[in-house]
């Protein structure tokens, strides 16, 4: 018995110290004591309890506040430590939005780990300090973002013309007071004119400065028409978050969305990345990344060589520059949409989700450089990348000179059926007649301008036997086009939508003139490996093409 | 009238001030439990103490008899209780909300990560202790007459403790428990494995109605955890506490626990050490105990070796409490109960692991849902059920590993249960099962193929022929509950250990790999 005595005596003088600790461990010890100590607010230190911040409408309860307790709504407290200073002024109040809509992370937790969310089994981390503007991405989806090229050029005619003497950006200029007497007004904050709208007659007004106010005339000379555009682009893109539309331009301008869908918008090549902001960082590999695993290294790793880091990936190692990675980082990060109550929904995101207001601008350079250029490379000039299909020149002065308007229109309307090129204009919000002319208006612009020459013949004419065609064409085109046209090194010439729109005059003299600067070669001047074809040869394999086509 | 009204006044005064007195006469009704027999008079008056004998057999006090194994069972489900009823004042069973419930229980109540941790511990002892109580009372023979009935009893606490268990899984609503309960539910679903291969399934689907009655709806959604809520916090509790009851008073009723016929001379020097017996003469003890039937009970053999319950028995059974109090809060302090990512059907686990007791059945299941989920639990189960009417043998009853064989043969079984289970699961994980031979094969033929029921037949070979050698049921039945052991330790052990993404082996969890 006294075993037993004993035995209940040590129990339980272990149980009543592990509840002992635990209880002054809960009360005292958690790390938010410690940082609420050092806070003070203007009456003296702060009671040490717990803060969050409820938004039931956005289903979150943040109690970020709690170690940010500067941050805490309706409260002025100062600390000594930094962790607990205010937030710095934007455009939606955190007391209202709270913290973790637009920067992520747990906002139910109370220890920091785990209310950053760099723990297991949390799938949402905290968007990096550097990446915070990708946060926005949330809810907003900045529209008709142009190129980078246009974007560069338009931030460099704010900067040539001075406008931030006056006016004040993303925190930085207006610090001239025309006129030199502190009555005088600093211009307007353009911060937000994309979102906010701003005067479209500023320049007129700027205009009639000058004659009416004497300070004006040193201060202000007139804007060259195309100056002018370049600034209109600038102002439409200030949307609160500059690295982001520096970001989004980037996307735009390497024609990701030709294998990519964002939104409802894209191709379906490569994975949808809708979401891909919300990848969880606990079920990527990380076997291949070198540096710290987190979810922005995935990301630059994987731009950096697409196979290395996902097994299987199709995509192509684009030899991205770092600071073009870093972009593209950013705005797979923005890539977050939630689900929201009708109060939050911004209306950019109104626009594209339910009016399908395009993401880039949609003139023929802006939906070229975002749908096109991954393939057709930036010049239109083509591209070739290991392991997969080479995508053909559409610039190549042969091409235009025999393509109808009519025919490259056709061509990215209905695409190619089991190729790489989709059918752009009959896909769900894909481009529509007018986008599409504006493309091939673009597409001649970038060859040169060259035109299409006048076809007097009808589109089928070619008569010739198939069975000599047949021969002919394996002799000839099947090393390149593959036996039966479906394609190799060259494009698929038996590809059906491709003979349902091609002209017999573009196939005959393309065989016999061949095309500059690729490996075909007309046919009509023989070389040293084989002899020339004579017209009714090439008629002849036009016609077989045509029969292996209705196949 | 006067003096009446003063007189009724002053009694009513007197009674007031009386009320502290008469409420602790009414409370100790036979006076302060001090003497033995207000002890005793304490112990019949008092509706939880009364489950108790008044005088324990020396033998029972011993540690080595039962080395406390159903009191700590009892006090990790007290446990669990209290700190369950705690947890049930945050917790909400709404698949939009009961997530974020556990988190703000981990993160805003008081001390709730700890109390949700002791729970989780509390549930995890008591399953084990209930497994190696079931084979403390097996080993000891202590099912045998007249205990059969209470050994279904505690084979129902059994099958109850696990159910608890299992239904708790699901509520945080959590990735570990989405799919925890989804293979759950599909094993319910197994008996599909028989009708779909015989092709009845389109009129008699047992399997699709097993699995509808657990969830409630065609997927694991807000019914099922409604429903695993309710069976967790309210009809299964009150099931075992009335199997409880029912448990500890047939321990009276049946004599105390069992012990061997010579228990009174074994004990006889721990007596001469004891508190002294009798300190009085107990006026009216026996004649109660002499209603009480069967053989080994105190009728007719007197009173010695028994000592008061109150206090040597209690003493024994507080200490036990605490200490599993105190291993449950320890192992609270160091070890936090899993909460993985909010539920989600499209992200399936990979690999998605039932829980741990289960995990045996898990990686028969792996060859045949069937065979895992339905068959062997319930060859198991009707097997456990049937022990106390198979063997009537008397030899060796209240002795560890009694009867023919005893301890050597139990030795050679453990070797033998954990090599057979050892190197049939090699040779599966090592050159794969008829599936991987033939992928033609019909699903019905690895139903009735597969490790699970090889093992099975290995075992049921071995018993019957100890049952022959030793000429014995006890022996067989010795034998094949040790190799049970044996092989649900095993199988447990590579499915919670060796089993990665997609079922592969792996020698271990740090080569899975991120998927």
């Amino acid at each position: 018995m006294n075993k037993n005595k004993y035995l209940l005596l040590i129990s339980s003088a272990g149980v009543l110290l592990l509840l002992v600790i635990a209880a002054v461990s809960e009360n005292f010890f958690k790390e938010w004591h410690g940082i609420q100590a050092s806070a003070k607010n203007p009456e003296g230190a702060i009671e040490s309890r717990l803060r969050q911040v409820v938004n039931p409408n956005l289903r979150t309860a943040d109690r970020c506040v709690t170690c940010h307790v500067g941050m805490a709504p309706g409260e002025q407290i100062a600390s000594s430590l930094k962790v607990a200073a205010a937030h710095k002024p934007v455009f939606h109040s955190p007391s209202e939005m709270g913290c973790t809509v637009c920067h992520g992370g747990q906002g139910l937790a109370t220890t920091r780990d785990d209310a950053h969310g760099t723990v297991a089994f949390w799938t949402e981390p905290m968007l990096p300090a550097k990446y915070a503007y990708a946060g926005c991405g949330t809810c907003h989806t900045p529209l008709g973002v142009p190129t980078s090229g246009v974007l560069a050029n338009a931030r460099k005619s704010f900067e040539r013309l001075d406008c931030y003497a006056c006016h004040r950006v993303d925190g930085r200029g207006g610090t001239i007071r025309v006129g030199g007497d502190v009555t005088g007004m600093e211009g307007p904050d353009l911060s937000a004119t994309g979102i906010k709208g701003y005067n479209a007659e500023w320049y007129v007004g700027h205009v009639a400065k000058i004659a009416s106010n004497e300070a004006w005339k040193n201060a202000f000379r007139e804007i060259p028409d195309h100056e002018r555009a370049a600034l209109k682009v600038f102002l439409d893109t200030r949307m609160g978050a500059s690295r982001l539309v520096e970001a989004k331009a980037e996307f735009n301008t390497l024609g990701c969305a030709g294998c990519h869908k964002v939104g409802n918008f894209g191709g379906d090549a490569g994975v949808d990345l809708s979401l891909s902001g919300f990848k969880d960082p606990n079920q990527v590999s990380f076997a291949n990344v070198p540096g710290e695993h987190k979810l922005e290294n995935w990301i630059k790793q994987h731009f950096r060589s697409p196979v290395s880091t996902v097994s299987g990936s199709q995509m192509p190692a684009l030899g991205l520059k770092e600071d073009q990675i870093d972009l593209l980082t950013m705005y797979v990060l923005s890539l977050r949409r939630r689900t929201l109550p009708d109060v939050y929904l911004p209306k950019d995101r109104v626009r594209a989700m339910r009016f399908g207001a395009r993401e880039f601008v949609a003139d023929g350079e802006g939906i070229y450089a975002a749908v096109c250029t991954a393939c057709h490379g930036a010049s239109g000039g083509g591209t070739r990348f290991p392991g997969l299909v080479p995508n053909p020149s559409i610039t190549n002065p042969d091409f235009l000179e025999l393509a109808s308007d009519e025919f490259i229109a056709q061509t990215i309307i209905k695409g190619r059926s089991g190729r790489p090129m989709l059918a752009w204009g009959e896909r769900e919000n894909g481009l529509s007649a007018d986008e599409v002319a504006a493309l091939v208006a673009y597409i001649r612009k970038l060859g040169g301008g060259v035109q299409a020459k006048p076809d007097p013949l009808p589109r089928i004419w070619a008569k010739g036997d198939t069975t000599s065609g047949g021969r002919l064409y394996t002799a000839n085109c099947a090393g390149c086009h593959g036996a039966l046209g479906e394609g190799r090194d060259g494009p698929a010439i038996g590809n059906k939508p491709f003979l349902d729109i091609v002209s017999d005059t573009y196939l005959t003299e393309t065989i016999s003139r061949g095309r500059r600067g690729t490996t075909m070669q007309g046919f009509a001047t023989g070389s040293v490996i084989r002899r020339s074809l004579t017209p009714s040869e090439i008629e002849a394999i036009v016609v077989y093409l045509r029969s292996i086509g209705t196949k | 009238m006067a003096s009446v009204q003063q007189s009724a006044l002053s009694e009513f005064w007197d009674n007031l001030r009386g009320v502290p007195r008469r409420l602790y006469e009414v409370t100790f009704r036979n006076g302060v439990p001090k003497t033995d027999r207000t002890r005793s008079t304490f112990i019949f008056g008092n509706v939880f103490l009364h489950l108790h004998s008044v005088r324990t057999h020396l033998w029972s006090l011993r540690w080595s008899t039962t080395a406390g194994l159903g009191i700590i069972t009892t006090a990790a489900f007290l446990i669990t209780v209290i700190t369950g009823v705690l947890l049930m004042f945050y917790y909400k069973p709404y698949t939009d909300v009961a997530y974020q419930s556990i988190k703000d229980i981990h993160f805003v109540v008081p001390t709730g990560r700890f109390i949700r941790n002791i729970h989780r511990w509390a549930a995890n002892v008591m399953v084990v202790a209930v497994i190696l109580h079931m084979a403390r009372a097996f080993y000891t023979a202590a099912y045998r007459k007249p205990r059969e009935f209470n050994w279904l009893i505690g084979w129902g606490l059994l099958v109850v403790t696990l159910a608890l268990s299992f239904t708790g899984y699901l509520l945080p609503w959590d990735q570990l428990a989405y799919w925890a309960i989804t293979i759950g539910a599909n094993i319910a679903q197994s008996p599909r494995e028989i009708t779909d291969a015989i092709g009845i399934t389109a009129w008699f689907d047992i399997g699709g109605l097993q699995r509808e009655l657990l969830l409630g709806s065609d997927k694991v959604g807000e019914e099922a955890l409604i429903r695993f809520y309710l069976l967790h916090v309210m009809i299964l509790p009150i099931a075992i506490c009335m199997l409880m009851a029912v448990h500890f008073w047939r321990i009276r009723k049946d004599g105390g626990l069992a012990r061997p016929a010579d228990a009174d001379e074994r004990v006889a020097s721990e007596r001469a050490q004891s508190y002294p017996v009798f300190t009085e003469q107990p006026e009216k003890t026996y004649q109660l105990a002499a209603l009480v039937k069967g053989k080994t009970s105190a009728v007719g053999k007197g009173p010695e070796n028994t000592l008061p319950s109150m206090p040597h028995l209690f003493y024994a059974e507080l200490a036990v409490l605490m200490l599993t109090v105190l291993i449950c809060l320890a192992l609270a302090f160091v070890s936090d109960a899993p909460l993985k990512e909010l539920a989600n059907p499209l992200v399936p686990e990979n690999p998605a692991k039932a829980p741990w007791y289960f995990l045996g059945l898990q990686e028969i299941v792996s060859f045949s849902a069937f065979t895992g989920g339905i068959g062997i639990p319930m060859l198991c189960i009707i097997g456990l059920g049937l022990i106390p009417f198979l063997d009537r043998e008397t030899a060796g009853t209240g002795e560890w590993f009694g009867g023919p064989g005893g301890w050597k043969l139990v030795r050679w079984s453990i070797l033998f249960g954990f090599s057979s289970s050892i190197l049939v699961e090699a040779f599966a994980i090592r050159f794969g099962w008829l599936r991987e031979w033939f992928p033609s094969v019909p699903q019905l033929v690895i139903t009735l193929i597969n490790p699970g029921t090889v093992l099975t037949g290995i075992f049921a070979v071995y018993s019957i022929w100890l049952v022959r050698r030793y000429n014995s049921t006890r022996a067989g039945a010795l034998g094949l509950f040790t190799c049970f052991l044996c092989g649900f330790i095993v199988l447990t052990v590579i499915g919670t250990y060796f089993r990665g993404p997609n079922w592969d082996f792996y020698w271990s969890p740090s080569q899975w790999q991120a998927h």
